[in-house]
């Protein structure tokens, strides 16, 4: 790896905190709710993704498992379709489920995808799950996670749908400002001989992140219930 | 002739005992330079009598952003002939304070509508006292002013203005930002008479719910959107000024409050004392003080806010990045 590219990976990669410790979700966002239209919905759906580490870190896992741009935008798509089913129907519905639970599942599917990135199926002797039809479930628990997040807030029966939607807009363009610097950052750095080292050092951390997610999720449940 | 004087008397009882003023916004979180009102009740929590005249108002300020602006006269309008509005724009981002003083008002009673007066809005001190040294039977002529503040957010940075004293005979003085507050906190508030801590003073301290309320009292947690809540404001319950938390401030004059639900929070005193000024029997200050407080929609859940307390989100990305580049580093060398 040159200098310039180990540069622009290290900037990128310090960089990507830096904007989202400016968008942080906090009970003031009702606030913008409440006076801010459908607009506001799209806004706070997009700062939802971009704050929300959990959905983030699972994406990095899933491009790091793909070859090329038309696979990418194939597990997006899939994943993006997941999270919108469960995303619309949960909230349109009144559906949601204890946060801290979804959330422990949420951290859940980060571990299983630094799992297997490191070959840990194999490691197994098992077969991996097809992850077509994986991302596509962890979409669908994504999904209900924004839904649970988004039924938190007093949303008024006035343009409820209308308001979904808008809040999944946003989501989808958090989604892809988040995606941009993870994708490059990944796709660069593939071709050169550090990539290894990186990819271990980072599906390590994915491992390592899910478990202390979980044991955080499940420690709030257990504290209030 | 008796029963018109009796009536005028009651009339007068009916419309002086449930005069609590407040300041209210339909909800204190703003958006930064918003055209916003703030309305004035003259009445109870839950409906206004009547307005109130510009000449009786000493002041009228908004404190934001380290600056105190006086409102001015044609910044008031008037609906249904019960509320005043306050018509103003926001600044930047801080947690704000508005506060409204009146003049002083005089007020005859009888024995009797004076001491049901004192029961109803919860003067109980002064009640006893009556009691105590046999003045039960007095009648009373009262010397009274209002001094009403209301402590709302703009935006999402908070500020120090909220701790602002407006010099006020009587006002409630949080001694921590209330917006940095959830349901299930505390909160302590100060009140202070003529700038100094009042201490053994009686406070009540109640909430309406609003719209996304919940409670975190010793019910289920739960997000429920019904707003037929336990503490309802029913209008066939018998009136009365003192209902939810009855507190007393302490030898610091501090009371804390159990902000046990999502809602519009108020507090209320009156704080009256003998008056032997000519023609007076007694004097009263009366306070308020309102805020807004919600559920904190990022308490123990992954999306935390770097600017609400708990651990920041940037102390998890720059963890994760130092964590990511020792690993980083350990495989490079196991590689060479």
């Amino acid at each position: 790896m040159n200098r310039r590219s180990l540069l622009i990976a290290t900037s990128l990669t310090l960089l990507l905190p830096m904007t989202l410790m400016a968008h942080g979700v906090s009970a003031s966002d009702q606030a913008t709710l409440d006076n801010g239209g459908l607009l506001s919905y799209i806004y706070v759906g997009a700062k939802h993704m971009l704050t929300g580490y959990d959905h983030l870190l699972f994406l990095a896992g899933v491009i790091f498992y793909l070859k090329g741009f038309r696979d990418i935008v194939r597990f997006i798509t899939v994943f993006t379709l997941g999270h919108c089913i469960t995303l619309i129907g949960a909230t349109y519905l009144g559906i949601k489920a204890d946060e801290h639970l979804i959330d422990a599942v949420i951290a859940l599917s980060v571990l299983y995808k630094g799992f297997e990135n490191l070959g840990g199926f194999e490691n197994l002797g098992i077969k991996s799950p097809n992850l077509l039809y994986m991302v596509f479930i962890f979409g669908l628990i994504h999904g209900f996670g924004l839904s649970t997040r988004l039924q938190s807030f007093d949303m008024g029966m006035d343009q409820f749908l209308a308001k979904i939607l808008c809040f999944n807009i946003g989501v989808e363009l958090g989604q892809i400002l988040a995606l941009i610097p993870i994708v490059f950052l990944i796709t660069q750095w593939q071709s050169k001989k550090s990539y290894q080292a990186f990819y271990k050092a980072a599906n390590t951390y994915l491992i390592i992140a899910g478990v202390a997610l979980f044991i955080y999720q499940m420690y709030g449940y257990f504290s209030i219930h | 002739m008796k029963i018109r004087t009796t009536a005028l008397l009651l009339l007068g009882f009916i419309l002086f005992c449930s005069h609590d003023m407040y300041l209210k916004l339909d909800t204190y979180f703003l958006q930064p330079h918003q055209a916003s009102t703030i309305d004035l009740y003259n009445g109870t929590f839950e409906k206004s009598d009547n307005v109130i005249d510009r000449d009786r108002m000493i002041d009228a300020s908004i404190v934001g952003n380290g600056k105190r602006t006086r409102m001015t006269d044609d910044q008031w309008t008037e609906k249904d002939s019960s509320i005043t509005i306050l018509h103003f724009t926001t600044g930047d981002p801080g947690t704000w304070v508005a506060g409204l003083s009146t003049r002083s008002r005089d007020f005859e009673m009888s024995a009797e509508d004076f001491n049901s007066y004192l029961e109803h809005d919860g003067v109980l001190d002064m009640l006893q006292y009556r009691k105590d040294n046999n003045t039960i039977n007095d009648p009373a002529n009262e010397r009274y002013s209002k001094h009403v503040k209301a402590i709302y957010q703009v935006g999402d940075q908070t500020s120090d203005d909220w701790a602002t004293e407006l010099g006020y005979p009587i006002e409630f003085v949080p001694l921590s930002n209330p917006y940095e507050k959830h349901t299930g906190d505390q909160l302590q508030v100060k009140l202070l008479f003529g700038g100094q801590p009042l201490t053994n003073q009686l406070v009540y301290a109640d909430y309406r719910p609003t719209a996304h309320g919940h409670s975190h009292g010793d019910e289920e947690h739960s997000h429920s959107h019904d707003h037929d809540d336990a503490h309802s404001h029913d209008e066939d319950e018998p009136h009365t000024h003192t209902s939810g938390q009855q507190l007393r401030t302490d030898d610091r004059g501090v009371v804390s409050v159990d902000l046990s639900a999502d809602g519009i929070w108020y507090l209320r005193t009156i704080h009256l004392v003998h008056n032997t000024d000519e023609g007076l029997t007694h004097e009263s200050n009366w306070a308020t003080l309102t805020f807004e407080v919600t559920h904190d929609h990022s308490d123990d859940h992954a999306h935390h806010d770097h600017s609400e307390g708990g651990i920041p989100s940037y102390v998890y990305w720059i963890g994760s990045l130092l964590l990511v580049g020792a690993l980083f580093f350990y495989f490079s060398k196991n590689q060479g």
